[in-house]
């Protein structure tokens, strides 16, 4: 069930990779906030968490889509490190302007809703997971169904296949830049909001759920959103099963142990990466 | 190096050297200044492997935890310092070969994501090997040095690796690794080795790192995990390069500086404030001068040289 948040905060990291070719660091401080967001509509104006995303997907769509224009945009043809390294400079301010307005004490969203189980064929399963599962999903599909059925959708695919032929057929690729990096980030806000609902959050808790979503994208392929939602599973799966077998304090190990053996056992699929960066 | 340049750096050396004897009792200076050569050092040591070889490591801090640990276990059972330094240093080093191998498979952004996990991981192990390391409880270490000790360490520590990270500059080994930075495969195909000079430089780096650590162990005579192995300290050692000058000599030792100030002045009013500030200075140095405080200098040098040429030719 928790393969569906993991998706969910996976897409955007994906999206922004594929079409811009950056790695975006601050995905866990757009995470966070999202977070935050939705615990702040929640407690001051009793705003249900589920209807959070409704605000917050446009407001992270604009941030995001602003922050392209205004900085990430200068550092495109730069190196990969510095674009990394901006994007690292804007988490740092995101999670550190959260301790100061939020402090460092650990939030998270009280209410029967999130309380609540139904038993399915026996099992108790608690119902904020179950919603978390379907929104995941349904988040697939629906940008799925962007990508592939409207005109923007397919010209943030065929820009993040070869971006000077976009620009020859008469794709305006700055603007789609603009608009992919926006989505990126309205899907970290997204996950945020939907991890709010499962567990209990700090500023600084962005850190391993970043480690996960590269780890999941890693192993699902860069730039592909349903290798991501196979990635997702396959490491929730592996954190589930790893837990029987040591201390849940070490859970968060597992995302990276993964990570590792990926990229020892399957040096091949590494070796595309690669090629993808250079060409990028 | 110029005549002008060494007398500058005797100067400075002398000028340090002399601190302890007339600032005197005046504890306040004499601990600013360790802590700026204790990270001038560390500083200068990341940037051997970050600005020389451009290989960013965002888990630098795991060294510096495993050069503290090490030391505080070691001293705790008796060993002399003469023995526990050197193995604290060596113990980072061994460590640096085992992530290095793995991690270097992954180049640049992807490096610099897995240190991340590395530093990390390595965190997590700290905190919960509790029979070794204590746990979130820390260790306590028993006596500490006087502080005009520590500080000529760190005047040493940080002059030596500076000293290092100059002549590396102008070796084989520095143009290597300039190599690798600038185009890596570029570096393959003219026979450089590039993995084995990344390895190289890793391992310097975490054994400079793995010396701090003891250092700072006998400094602050308490060390526990999210202190020495904290993401925060990773992130200093990424930031005092950057702010000074990715890559050069004296940069980092610049970075050092403005990082002990703004650390001293705005931890106190605000907590997270200062990683806030620089977590701005960073995004600001990246869009304006990718070079540092360096780059800006060399900026304003050239401004006034292109200002001054014209009133000659009159």
């Amino acid at each position: 069930m928790v393969a569906g948040l993991y998706a969910a905060m996976s897409y955007g990291l994906a999206l922004i990779y594929g079409v811009l070719k950056i790695i975006n660091l601050a995905n866990a401080g757009f995470l966070m906030l999202g977070a935050y967001v939705t615990w702040w509509l929640f407690t001051s104006f009793g705003i249900h968490p589920l209807l959070a995303p409704l605000a917050i997907v446009p407001a992270f769509f604009l941030f995001g889509w602003g922050l392209e224009r205004t900085l990430v945009r200068r550092v495109l043809g730069a190196e990969p490190i510095i674009s990394l390294l901006l994007l690292f400079g804007v988490w740092l301010v995101l999670q550190n302007l959260a301790y100061v307005i939020w402090t460092g004490d650990t939030r998270s969203i009280e209410m029967p809703f999130v309380e609540a189980t139904v038993n399915v064929a026996g099992m108790p399963l608690a119902v904020p997971r179950l919603f978390v599962f379907a929104m995941g999903v349904l988040a697939l599909v629906a940008l799925q169904l962007f990508l592939t059925r409207t005109y923007l959708g397919r010209a943030i695919r065929a820009t993040a296949q070869d971006r000077d032929a976009a620009r020859l057929v008469g794709i305006d690729v700055d603007r789609v830049m603009g608009i992919a990096f926006g989505i990126g980030i309205a899907l970290a806000g997204f996950g945020g909001s939907l991890l709010s609902l499962l567990f209990s959050f700090t500023p600084d808790f962005g850190r391993t759920l970043s480690l996960k979503s590269f780890c999941i994208v890693v192993l699902g392929g860069l730039d592909s959103i349903v290798g991501v939602a196979f990635g997702a599973i396959a490491l929730s799966l592996a954190e589930a099963f790893g837990v029987r077998y040591m201390p849940a304090s070490l859970q968060n190990l597992i995302s990276f142990v993964v990570l590792v053996v990926v990229l020892i056992a399957l040096p091949k699929g590494i070796a595309g990466t690669l090629r993808a960066l250079r060409r990028g | 190096m110029d005549r002008r340049a060494v007398a500058l750096v005797a100067v400075a050396l002398a000028a340090a050297v002399a601190v302890p004897f007339v600032a005197g009792q005046s504890e306040y200076v004499l601990d600013v200044l360790f802590l700026i050569f204790l990270y001038g050092a560390m500083a200068t040591a990341w940037n051997l492997l970050g600005g020389f070889a451009g290989q960013v490591s965002f888990g630098h801090a795991a060294f510096l935890g495993i050069g503290a640990y090490t030391t505080a276990i070691l001293t705790q059972i008796g060993v002399s310092l003469w023995l526990a330094v050197p193995a604290a240093s060596l113990l980072a080093g061994l460590y640096s070969l085992v992530i290095g191998i793995p991690a270097f498979r992954l180049r640049g952004p992807y490096f610099s994501i897995a240190t991340i996990g590395i530093g990390e991981a390595t965190r997590l192990v700290a905190l919960n090997w509790t029979s070794l390391t204590g746990g979130a409880s820390g260790l306590t270490l028993s006596a500490a040095p006087p502080l005009t000790l520590q500080y000529f360490a760190a005047l040493a520590l940080c002059a030596l690796t500076v000293a290092l990270a100059a002549w590396i500059k102008r070796s084989r080994f520095g143009f290597a690794l300039a190599a690798v930075r600038q185009d890596p495969d570029a570096a393959e195909t003219l026979g450089v080795a590039t993995t084995l000079v990344k390895t190289q430089a890793l391992f310097l780096s975490a054994c400079i790192i793995g010396v701090a650590g003891s250092v700072y162990a006998l400094h602050y005579l308490f060390i526990s995990p999210d202190s020495v192995f904290g993401f925060s300290t990773s992130i200093g050692l990424v930031i005092m390069p950057i702010v000074g000058g990715l890559g050069t000599v004296t940069g980092p030792l610049i970075g050092a500086v403005v990082y002990t100030f703004i650390r001293e002045q705005l931890a106190a009013t605000l907590a997270n404030a200062d990683l806030l500030a620089f977590g701005l200075l960073l995004i600001a140095i990246v869009v304006f001068e990718p070079r540092g405080i360096l780059g800006i200098v060399d900026r304003v040098r050239r401004a006034a040289r292109a200002k001054a040429a014209p009133a000659v030719q009159r």
